[in-house]
């Protein structure tokens, strides 16, 4: 398991690499020059050529590309041109409440999913079976930003504030200013509405995966023999069927992940959320491209180390899997 | 067989011997060609027909918008704004006094037309780099593969994103030409592996063997033989894909980096209304149910589409 770990996290790095060489190249083909941006109104030929040599954009390509990742790697991420501030420090500071909704919308999804695609499978072919999957359906064909207007119009404006539209309460211990409150039911009451919005798209899939991967096992072998063991029908569906129809679900999961991560982008700003996705959307907005370039860097990064995560998650459901060997 | 039928064993013209098949097989009706037996089973799905109906109806929306719709979708009409609907404006009016129905109607093109064009762009470009990558394998493959591994290192939309952050999104048709583009560019990937498997396995079977044997080119079993064996699957993938591409489209709009106003666009549409969502949800509530019937419509016929091609899988 350990030569497992430590391979996985070597492939991670030629992937973290090929991630910096795309947003290097995004940045390179941005139209404008950065220089004639930063000088605005006081450009001059003479302070153009001297800030081109201070910033070593008067070297090649790839001497540029090194020193940039040179600088990425020592934790210099940039200065945003809009606040001042370090580019690393206010992804950081972001990070975990993206995070959270992803965590919690996937939550979600697991919690509606299993019952459902359960229920969907054993009852196949019956009412409980068609309302399943019509409901499954309609989770995948709404779009999660969608959902989550739809949810505001009901819940903040139909029930007059019951769930806050807008904004953020962070949990204890994770205030990154010494002026927020942090609270607990009041980041759950927040979290909420997007969590559902991103979480719901993610249950419909896995609804449908789940139950087909459950209507292939009941149907094995193995889980005849179970039956004639004269185990009840619950113990048979949740300890036998239920953990090797979970393998497949997980992979899904795994690659969810990265549709969870682009849902987050939209439908934090739908709920002005102060996550990641807010700061990407409005750095690009006000085209602060050294806040964009840490937004997405991040935002790559951290695809990679949960499907990493992931990966790891099977060898605990599967014991077949041998990955040491 | 045939030959056999008319002749028999006992030399008497059509007199089969005892023990022949050939009556058995004389009373067998003809066999149906796939595409006949998936037009059977698509038929029978009534869902597939209901997501079918959708798509056809949008299709034809979207081809007759000019005639169809009331106003043009970028008229401004500052003494009519925000107006409930009624019998002039069936789904009332936004902030700039704009019809909302003619923008829903036109709003379909862009839908559709990234929708459609996305996926086939994508197809277009990664059919061949699977095909390629699957049959001649080796360097070629393992070159192919890491290119696609390099679009996959990133979530699909993030780098949606990071395309049209490159391309500066512009409003008319060089707009929605900049979106297909991005989204076209990220979808690659799933077309090439899932051609490049199939080819993998194909490629092995003894037909391919026989054609080389009979001393064809690779072009001809390429295009003869491999690429009609793999096509199911990607008729599947594609027509869900289109339902995926439409949401995707939608929600760069949403985030402003789709196509640009005045360009009737529903996620943009969507994006601007939610602001005035408090005073006139149904404006928000427009666009965003276009999307979210479109995206069915697609999403049921590629169900049924998949259900007929490959009934295992239902």
């Amino acid at each position: 398991m350990r030569e497992y770990i430590l391979r996985r996290i070597a492939q991670m790095v030629p992937t973290v690499l090929m991630i910096t060489l795309v947003v290097f190249a995004m940045m390179q083909a941005i139209p404008g020059d950065p220089i004639i941006t930063l000088l605005g109104d006081a450009y001059d030929e003479d302070d153009a050529a001297r800030f081109r040599q201070q910033y070593g954009l008067d070297k090649p390509i790839y001497i540029q590309y090194a020193i940039w990742l040179g600088k990425l790697v020592r934790g210099d991420w940039g200065v945003s041109i809009l606040t001042g501030r370090p580019v690393l420090e206010d992804v950081l500071i972001r990070l975990p409440v993206t995070l959270e909704l992803i965590v919690l919308a996937m939550g979600i999804a697991l919690l509606i999913a299993i019952p459902a695609g359960i229920i969907a499978a054993v009852r196949q072919n019956t009412w409980a079976d068609y309302t399943a999957m019509s409901s499954a359906l309609v989770g995948i064909s709404i779009p999660d930003f969608f959902l989550g207007i739809l949810l505001l119009l009901l819940f903040s404006i139909g029930l007059k504030g019951f769930l806050p539209s807008s904004g953020w309460v962070y949990l204890p211990g994770t205030c990154p200013t010494v002026a927020c409150e942090p609270s607990l039911w009041g980041n759950l009451k927040h979290a909420l509405m997007p969590a559902i919005a991103l979480g719901v798209g993610r249950a419909a899939i896995l609804t449908r995966l789940l139950r087909a991967s459950l209507l292939e096992i009941i149907r094995m072998e193995y889980v005849t023999t179970a039956r004639a063991k004269g185990l009840a029908e619950k113990v048979v569906i949740l300890k036998h069927a239920l953990k090797n129809a979970l393998i497949p679900t997980v992979t899904i999961m795994g690659l969810q992940v990265g549709f969870l991560i682009g849902g987050a982008i939209v439908v934090e700003t739908v709920f002005a959320v102060p996550g990641l996705g807010t700061y990407g959307i409005n750095a690009i907005i006000a085209r602060d491209y050294q806040q964009v370039q840490g937004f997405i860097l991040l935002v790559a990064i951290c695809f990679v180390v949960i499907n990493f995560l992931v990966d790891l998650t099977y060898s605990f459901l599967d014991p077949r899997i041998r990955y040491g060997s | 067989m045939r030959h056999n039928a008319l002749r028999g064993n006992t030399g008497v013209v059509g007199a089969p011997a005892l023990g022949d098949v050939v009556p058995a097989v004389a009373s067998r009706p003809r066999a149906e060609s796939q595409l006949a037996q998936t037009a059977r089973r698509l038929k029978r799905s009534k869902t597939a027909l209901v997501g079918l109906g959708i798509v056809t109806t949008l299709v034809l929306v979207a081809i007759f918008a000019d005639v169809l719709a009331p106003y043009s979708p970028i008229l401004n009409s500052p003494t009519e704004t925000f107006q409930s609907p009624n019998a002039k404006h069936l789904l009332g009016t936004d902030q700039f006094g704009r019809d909302m129905l003619s923008r829903i109607i036109y709003g379909s093109r862009i839908s559709l037309a990234v929708g459609l064009s996305s996926v086939l762009l994508a197809i277009f470009v990664g059919v061949p780099l699977g095909v390629i990558a699957g049959f001649y394998g080796g360097k070629l493959d393992t070159v192919i593969m890491r290119a696609m591994d390099l679009i996959l290192a990133f979530p699909v939309f993030l780098l949606a994103i990071v395309i049209m952050i490159m391309f500066t999104p512009t409003a008319g048709i060089v707009g929605a030409m900049k979106v297909i583009m991005a989204i076209g560019i990220v979808r690659i990937p799933i077309y090439a592996r899932l051609v490049r498997g199939s080819v993998l396995s194909i490629k092995e079977k003894e037909y391919i063997e026989a054609c080389r044997a009979l001393g064809q080119r690779d072009p001809k079993i390429l295009w003869r033989h491999v690429l009609p064996n793999c096509m199911a699957p990607i008729i599947v993938t594609g027509t869900l894909s289109i339902a995926t591409a439409i949401i995707v489209e939608a929600s760069l709009s949403f985030l402003g980096l789709g196509t640009q106003p005045p360009t009737p666009s529903w996620g943009w549409d969507l994006k601007a209304n939610v602001a005035w969502i408090q005073l006139n949800p149904w404006l928000a509530l427009c666009p965003g149910l276009a999307i979210f019937i479109t995206v069915l419509g697609f999403n049921l016929f590629g169900d049924g589409l998949r259900d007929a091609l490959d009934p295992r899988l239902k």
